[in-house]
């Protein structure tokens, strides 16, 4: 799987470990400690609501039962489960294709030109997602832009459906990730060796062979580091997917957004939370201890 | 260049945390709201008058503020939650008594918005806004007669409908179909309606609690269940929008003003409730929000154009026999579920 | 450093098209379609800043009455204020963080590595609900007031990962002779990774802290349950405005944050150009 393999290859490299002295433990500390309070706190906190209840206004009682957990493993939160998977690694990919041309192209592009092109990429993110969204759902739309051009330039004679359909929620998705997988990608690709490269086409290497053998290998890890910082974040989405998808194929982001607000059912919510993050945590394990094995 | 960012990016964290933690000032009226329904023209208004400072929260959804409000986020002195609502908070006692006394102007609401089911006598809030949920439809492209939800999920209308993604409202929609109270909503009449929803659902293209005038505005529907509101916006924009309050029976939901237990400045909030239900205060609420104004004595400042949007003020259309939601407690889940699962299937 | 753009001798099989030429036109070419995919609904959003319609759906009549009324709207302007200071300060601190701890797991063997490893990931899946509710209950049972800190230690929180992610691929290319390199010549191991190794690692630093500010800047599920009433932020009162209508005061000020940004960056690419030679 894409995050297996992503993480594999970051953890992988030759990196010069010494034990740690009390100098490196102490620099540490500030992010032990950030860690252990706003990230590992609230999550126990929501382990612990999770095997709660709640009483008729959405209160949560503290008590001990694993009910939310026995009608999460239920088909229709798995397959909701599945369906928000399969939009994120569709998502990624396609990040990936349309992506790493970019970083390339910026990565091996002048001092000058790459700082300048790096921050474009950056500048529309910006401006509101909402303003982003629904300029492009003018734009997908019926009545939109791309059905007028189409229409004129006599490619199409009716308006084609678009919008709310899982070609506009993956439109979406891809929009708002493509930047999180060029960023990383740019920085792989920014310290490759000019050299090396006209060292192998002097050797009357193929364009095709000098980027197979030589440079996606060397930028490997920003390609990890893309996938995985589209990949998962994407799981959880649920803004775009409703605003674009229409709300017919709910995610699991949306399903969790929906046990806070409507079904005044924190519990659930959590529950379905918790295991969300153990899915994941427990694949990344995983991957490192095959990676481990591996090496071995 | 690096440097000298970082520096004034510290400096400048510095100062707002400076700030953070200078004394609150307690005499503020503390407003926690919707994001568009209070008009700033009106906060501004009240604290020229008055005097008295208001800082502004604002949220999304009711239950993003119940959720807040609960989980022990700031002392609020005024909340605005919809009816449904205010009946869960009385149930828990979470919300103060109001002291009529100091709300005077309490006497310019209409007489069928004093007593309403959720809140007779107007003992915990006072109402802001009324609203309905009813049918539009593009005119232009629905040739065939509209008077209610049946008339909406026809098969020549699949895949052309936007609903409103609130799963309560959805089936109190079925249940008033189905000749069944809305607020009955036990296990075996949702396992009645469930086979009209189904079929209902298949149908739609489009599910849209936020914004549904959008997917109307865009052709990409051309019928939709949802807010009045919204109706007033597609009307004024286009009156090939038309509106239509549902045959089978009419969801009114009303939002009020409130007073959370945890309020440090009561008295401060009774006057900000006292000054909106002025008339000319409550015309400037209507201006910018075109939705049912509960206030008589404002009703009466309105214009021609304003009165006449059929989904502000529908015509000939009886307040009093529109039903109201009243709290289903745990059942709330049920509802949820049932609509996710057939959405899922 | 050698570019793409040095002639390479000739290929030595004459059927061949030179490589690096129409590897640059072809890669260029991409990117420029990327770009335009991009900036499309960017385009939009400015036209319709001087659209005279209330409703962004068709093009009504060119005004710049929207920005009129966007100076004087003091309550945009000032969310507008406070999502930079957030956006900011989180990204200050989500850049310190995650750039020293990716090193000091990089360089140094902490017992718990791995699971610290993977600990770090939980604010990266955690649904922003989770998050805000959580952070919420723990900043009120810490009896921490909310505002500007609550609200900055939470973008913090789910921010760093991203900058640690990049900092660590960037990492795995490091040249261990670098380090010590700097240390043979009698660099204390502070010295020698703040004038190598982050130097080195400034792009990626670069890419953690443009990636932090954009997810700050726009953050809405967490602000709601971890601001207070002066630090409201854009999002909160951008979402709400849905309902009514998204209020082209805010594409005239986000035509102005772009056109801002975009001047800025240029201008500091001829101050720099201006300083070489």
């Amino acid at each position: 799987m894409a995050v297996t393999a992503a993480t594999a290859a970051l953890a992988s490299g030759p990196s010069p470990q010494r034990r740690a002295g009390l100098g490196p433990w102490f620099a540490l500390a500030p992010m032990l400690g950030w860690l252990l309070l706003f990230v590992i706190v609230p999550t126990l906190m929501l382990i612990v609501v999770s095997f709660s209840e709640r009483d008729s206004l959405g209160r949560v009682i503290y008590s001990f039962n694993i009910e939310n957990y026995l009608r999460a493993f239920d088909w229709k939160w798995l397959k909701i489960l599945g369906i928000s998977v399969w939009y994120a690694f569709l998502t990624t990919v396609i990040c990936l294709i349309l992506g790493y041309p970019v970083a390339y192209f910026i990565g091996r592009s002048s001092e000058r030109v790459r700082g300048l092109l790096i921050m474009l990429v950056m500048i529309p993110f910006w401006t509101s997602f909402l303003i982003r969204t629904y300029a492009w759902i003018s734009i997908l739309s019926q009545e939109g832009l791309l059905n007028a051009l189409l229409m004129t330039l006599n490619i199409t004679s009716a308006p084609i459906g678009f919008m709310y359909t899982p070609f506009a929620v993956v439109l979406g998705l891809v929009y708002n990730f493509l930047p999180f997988m060029i960023l990383p990608i740019y920085t792989s690709v920014e310290k490759l060796d000019g050299s090396l490269i006209e060292a192998a086409y002097d050797l009357g290497a193929r364009p095709a062979r000098v980027f197979g053998q030589i440079v996606l290998p060397l930028t490997k890890p920003g390609i990890a580091a893309g996938i995985l910082l589209v990949f998962v974040p994407a799981i959880a989405m649920f803004a775009i997917t409703t605003l674009m998808g229409g709300g017919a194929n709910p995610t699991i982001g949306e399903v969790i957004q929906n046990q806070f607000t409507k079904a005044r059912n924190q519990p659930f919510g959590a529950a379905l939370g918790v295991l969300l993050l153990a899915i994941f945590l427990f694949s990344l394990w995983l991957s490192t201890k095959f990676r481990r094995g591996e090496e071995d | 260049m690096k440097k000298q960012h970082t520096k004034l990016m510290a400096a400048a964290c510095a100062g707002a945390l400076l700030l953070a933690g200078c004394g609150k000032k307690d005499d503020t009226l503390k407003l926690f709201c919707w994001s568009e329904y209070v008009p700033q023209a009106v906060i501004d208004k009240f604290t020229e008058e008055t005097g008295i400072k208001v800082s502004v929260e604002n949220y999304a959804s009711n239950e993003e503020m119940l959720a807040k409000l609960l989980a022990g986020g700031g002392a609020y002195d005024l909340i605005q939650p919809s009816e449904y609502t205010i009946q869960a908070m009385t149930k828990e006692g979470l919300l103060q008594e109001l002291d009529q006394e100091k709300i005077p102007n309490l006497k310019n609401i209409a007489p069928e918005f004093r007593n309403l089911p959720y809140d007779p006598g107007n003992k915990y809030s006072i109402p802001w806004m009324a609203g309905f949920v009813g049918i539009v439809y593009n005119a232009e492209t629905v040739t065939t007669p509209i008077v209610g939800f049946t008339d909406v999920f026809k098969p020549e209308h699949a895949g052309r409908i936007v609903i409103l993604d609130d799963s309560r409202e959805i089936v109190s929609w079925a249940l008033a179909t189905a000749g069944i109270p809305v607020n009955d909503v036990s296990d075996q009449n949702l396992a009645t309606i469930t086979p009209m929803l189904k079929d209902w659902l298949s149908k739609v293209k489009v599910y849209d609690s936020d914004s549904p005038k959008t997917a109307m505005s865009n052709g990409d529907t051309d019928l939709g269940v949802v807010w009045s509101g919204e109706g007033a916006l597609l009307f004024a924009e286009n009156p090939k929008f038309q509106w239509v309050m549902p045959a089978e029976g009419v969801h009114m939901f009303v939002d009020n003003l409130a007073i959370p237990k945890t309020a440090q400045n009561k008295d401060k909030a009774e006057a900000f409730m006292n000054f909106i239900l002025r008339p000319d205060i409550s015309k400037m609420i209507s201006d910018e929000f075109p939705y049912y104004n509960p206030n008589a004595e404002a009703r009466k400042l309105l214009s021609a154009e304003q009165l006449n949007n059929p989904a502000s003020y529908p015509p000939g259309f009886d307040v009093t026999k529109a039903e109201l939601f009243t709290d289903i407690g745990e059942q709330a889940s049920k509802v949820d579920e049932l609509i996710t699962t057939i959405k899922v299937q | 450093m050698t570019d793409a753009l040095t002639p390479v001798p000739p290929a030595k099989r004459w059927w061949l098209p030179p490589g690096p030429a129409v590897q640059r036109a072809f890669f260029g070419g991409w990117t420029i379609t990327v770009f335009a995919f991009l900036y499309i609904p960017i385009l939009l959003l400015v036209v319709y800043s001087f659209n005279d319609s209330k409703l962004n759906l068709y093009w009504a009549g060119f005004t710049t009455k929207w920005y009129t009324l966007l100076f004087g709207n003091e309550v945009l302007l000032r969310a507008f204020r406070n999502s930079l200071i957030v956006a900011g300060a989180s990204t200050v601190l989500a850049v310190f963080i995650g750039t020293t701890a990716a090193w000091l797991l990089y360089r140094y063997r902490f017992p718990a590595q791995q699971t610290l490893g993977l600990l770090i990931f939980i604010p990266m899946v955690m649904p922003e609900v989770l998050m805000g509710v959580s952070l919420l209950v723990l900043f009120v049972t810490l009896g921490i007031p909310l505002g500007y800190t609550t609200l900055i230690i939470a973008h913090t929180t789910f921010c760093f990962p991203f900058v640690l992610v990049g900092v660590q691929a960037r990492l795995q290319g490091l040249d261990p002779a670098l380090e010590e390199a700097a240390q043979d010549l009698g660099a204390t191991p502070f010295k020698a990774f703040w004038m190598v190794i982050v130097p080195y690692l400034m792009p990626a630093i670069v890419a953690g802290a443009l990636m932090s500010f954009t997810l700050s800047f726009d953050e809405y599920i967490v602000t709601i349950f971890t601001s207070g009433a002066e630090s409201q932020t854009l999002p909160l009162k951008v979402y709400g405005m849905v309902r009514v209508g998204l209020n082209p005061q805010l594409n005239a000020l986000s035509t102005l944050f772009i056109a801002a940004t975009a001047v800025l960056v240029i201008a500091s690419q001829f101050f720099t150009r201006k300083k070489t030679t």
